[in-house]
């Protein structure tokens, strides 16, 4: 569903994403880590089609972002670190915006405004201008977005941050529901207990380059036995200059 | 789910509807919760669009008999430098819009065309830019109708004459932006400065040449004939500003019989539809443009790498971090971060150095004109409320929110060993000595050139020192009584009922002053340069002597009232302040 062809971004005479190759099948949660500056935000802005990659291709659902992108977005939904909402819009009024651009038929779109409401507990500021908005209500406001049109792919940079530890828990629940339902997800978190929680595979990426790419037991066999917990493996990893695999 | 990717005419309806509804809910939330604000500035939008039209209503009545000679050019004129004007503003907003606003990064990661995510942003860039032509054009056309005697048809083709005039300096601009941000990315910044600079050059070079003659004595005849030629070179058949001066003065005429009027009226449908033309084709070519370019250029502009610049200690932040008793310390060290954020920030400085230059370049030409003792006068305290006021206008915008822009930085400063009320102090000094010397020095540079004397300059300098005083005080104080903490905008915070109040209470103040000074000041000058004026014993008393006494007092102690209460008021205010 997601495929990296020796995808590579740069900035000037910087390398942030170097000769990247990863493919996500359909039905899997895969989780990239890394340090600040290690080119995650990147790869997602190349995922989502905010940067075109510097050589290679990007393909969603087969269609190339950079040739397709219309096609390729109709597939994702995407939930980025700080996301942007109509100060002018109720969460309503956004998810109604959604749900035509999505070109979702009228007597659906109100059936699924109203799911994601109820899935995400926006039934008392649904109403209200997002201006007045938390950062815990706009994170969910912006995930009922992201789940409207039922996508193929999902994309998260940094889910979790802002909202509560119920909210998380809707999130997680969900995640794994549609995941076990067929659904793709990208996500891009620091978080490493929720990626050693949902992820069926991880990638941990440093400067540019996958040093690591595999299931967390897989990771745990290939270090040294001593450090078994996942936040000694990953600092050993990001400090390495040596690529595990 | 089977998911439909829209059609061009689906998605341009759903930006419609996203730009209604926006519209409806600004409109009903700023009725609903700054009624006040909505109140004043429709009544002051009235009040200015009347005084506009009363203004060129004289100005069309005074300059009628010399309709053929003059009109064209002056109309000419007018619209080829709004054309010039439009087209950067438009590129400038488009450019913002387009590349570096949150909006248009979320709607790049939805599946809708880069035309569509363009027109979506020209539409609102054009309404920002056009409004002020809309604002002075509108009352300026109507008077010239209402003078010139004009038919109906006139008054119905002013609208679809501005509306499609405004598309093509846009359209222009938007193209020339997403060009340069496509084409020349590395060079963007040097291609726009050296354009800016050209253009600069280019307007000051026309407007010294046109108004600096040498052969002509000043406001004679043959200087009138003179710089009328010199403004000839915007009256050129291919300009669109060309093709809307001569439509509207087409149908403006009224012929001496309908057939001859009705004929007039198709020549100005004929240009009208020209520039509709020429407005749809650029409209389609600023489309092509974003659809081959737009999402590139972002991905290229996203991917520039910032110049790192290695900042050193500038030689004023490092005099008043180490000058002074270590008293003051706290003080001089917010002072400093202050000037720091201020000379970091584009937008505050380009709009000081703007409005204060403008201000400059009028004053300096003042010199070009004779005037009796009596309207120097006049024109000199004129000219001191518009300082005034431009300076409320930055108090207002940048003073007021200042306080509650350190919302989010608020921790940091409650950490401090500083006092509250020394937070206040540093506002209010930043403020106060930020806008001293632009003041004095443009009133000075006013009173001067109108050839004032040295009594009337110094009870202006004393004006002055009191505007800048009080305002300053009315900012800083009401930004400490009304706090809003969190909004990170500041012109959020000072378009809320704070920030309206203190430029209410600022203009206010300003009319106060100048009021009184003008006033006793006029009546003194009337007395001393007419002799015996048969003028009643109030005017007498105002003019004397002990007139003008009574008045520095009232500057003074109105400023010192307008600095200190509103002062004292906001620091105990903010002293009780939980954040």
């Amino acid at each position: 569903m997601i495929e990296f062809d020796r995808t590579t971004r740069t900035y000037g005479s910087k390398v942030a994403v170097s000769e990247l190759s990863l493919t996500i099948p359909r039905g899997e949660l895969f989780a990239l880590l890394g340090p600040n500056g290690a080119g995650k935000t990147t790869t997602i802005k190349m995922l989502v089609g905010l940067l075109r990659p510097s050589s290679g291709v990007v393909r969603v659902c087969g269609h190339d972002l950079v040739k397709e992108t219309r096609s390729a977005h109709r597939h994702v939904g995407y939930v980025p670190d700080e996301p942007y909402l109509y100060d002018k819009l109720t969460g309503h009024e956004f998810l109604r915006f959604i749900a035509d651009m999505y070109g979702i038929p009228r007597d659906l779109s109100d059936e699924y405004i109203a799911r994601e409401i109820d899935r995400f507990e926006l039934h008392e500021f649904a109403n209200e201008l997002a201006e007045n908005y938390s950062l815990g209500m706009r994170q969910r406001l912006v995930f009922a977005a992201a789940f409207l049109h039922d996508p193929d792919v999902l994309v998260l940079d940094e889910p979790m941050v802002g909202l509560d530890p119920r909210s998380v828990r809707i999130v997680k629940d969900l995640l794994k529901k549609k995941t076990a339902d067929g659904m793709t997800v990208f996500m891009s978190t620091h978080t490493l207990g929720m990626a050693e929680e949902m992820a069926s595979r991880m990638g941990i990426m440093v400067h540019g380059n996958l040093k690591f790419l595999g299931t967390v037991s897989e990771l745990r066999e290939q270090v040294d036995m001593e450090t078994r917990n996942l936040e000694n493996l990953y600092l050993e990893i990001t400090s390495s200059a040596t690529r595990v695999t | 789910m089977q998911k439909q990717l829209l059609d061009i005419p689906q998605e341009n309806q759903l930006s419609r509807k996203l730009r209604r509804t926006l519209a409806w809910n600004i409109v009903t939330s700023t009725v609903h919760q700054s009624r006040f604000r909505f109140g004043l500035v429709l009544v002051l939008s009235i009040i200015f669009w009347a005084a506009v039209f009363c203004l060129f209503y004289d100005a069309f009545s005074f300059i009628d008999s010399m309709h053929a000679e003059v009109i064209s050019l002056l109309f000419n004129t007018f619209f080829s430098a709004l054309m010039v004007m439009m087209t950067f503003s438009t590129g400038i907003l488009m450019y913002g819009g387009l590349y570096r606003s949150g909006e248009s990064s979320f709607l790049l990661t939805c599946p809708l065309r880069a035309e569509t995510i363009h027109a979506h942003k020209f539409t609102e860039a054009l309404w920002f830019s056009s409004w002020g032509f809309i604002l002075l054009g509108s009352p300026m056309l109507i008077a010239y109708g209402i003078v010139r005697d004009a038919p109906w048809s006139f008054f119905v083709m002013i609208v679809p004459f501005i509306v499609t005039f405004v598309v093509i300096p846009a359209s222009i601009g938007s193209i020339l932006c997403m060009l340069v941000v496509a084409g020349l990315p590395r060079l963007r910044l040097h291609a726009l400065s050296i354009s800016f600079a050209l253009v600069a050059v280019g307007i000051f070079w026309i407007s010294w040449s046109t108004f600096s003659s040498t052969k002509s004595q000043l406001l004679t005849t043959a200087w009138f004939e003179e710089t009328l030629s010199r403004l000839a070179m915007t009256e050129q058949v291919f300009l669109p500003s060309w093709w809307l001066a001569s439509g509207l003065l087409d149908a403006a005429l009224r012929g001496e019989s309908p057939d001859l009027t009705n004929q007039s009226t198709r020549e100005a449908l004929k240009f009208l539809g020209l520039i509709l033309a020429n407005a749809l084709l650029l409209s389609l070519i600023a489309s092509w443009v974003a659809r081959w370019t737009y999402r590139k250029g972002y991905s290229n502009l996203q991917a520039e790498v910032p110049i790192r610049k290695r900042r050193q200690l500038f030689w004023l932040d490092e005099l008043l971090t180490r000058g002074g008793s270590h008293v003051g310390n706290p003080i001089r060290l917010l002072l400093v971060k202050d000037l720091q954020i201020f000379r970091r920030d584009v937008t505050q400085w380009s709009q000081f150095i703007i409005f204060f230059g403008l201000l400059g370049l009028y004053f300096y030409n003042l010199r070009s004109f004779n005037y009796s003792h009596v309207y120097a006068s006049l024109i000199g305290h004129l000219n001191l409320a518009v300082v005034g006021l431009i300076f409320s206008t930055f108090t207002t915008r940048f003073v007021f929110p200042s306080i509650s822009l350190e919302g989010r930085r608020f921790w940091i400063l409650g950490l401090l060993p500083i006092d509250r009320d020394q937070i206040v102090l540093s506002k209010f000094f930043f403020s106060f000595a930020g806008g001293l010397i632009p003041c004095l020095g443009l009133i000075l540079l006013s009173d001067s050139m109108l050839g004032l004397p040295w009594s009337t300059i110094f009870i202006h300098l004393m004006c002055s020192l009191a505007l800048c005083s009080g305002l300053s005080g009315i900012a800083v104080g009401m930004g400490a009584s009304i706090p809003n903490f969190r909004e990170s905008s500041p012109a959020k915070i000072a378009a809320g009922f704070g920030g309206t109040l203190s430029l209410v209470l600022s203009a206010m103040f300003i009319i106060l002053l100048v009021v009184t000074v003008g006033f006793t000041h006029h009546f003194n000058l009337l007395q001393q340069t007419l002799g015996q004026v048969p003028l009643d014993t109030a005017s007498q008393l105002l003019g004397s002597s002990g007139g003008q006494v009574v008045s520095l007092c009232i500057i003074i102690a109105g400023g010192l009232l307008a600095t200190f209460l509103p002062l004292i008021l906001g620091i105990r205010a903010f002293r009780q302040l939980e954040p």
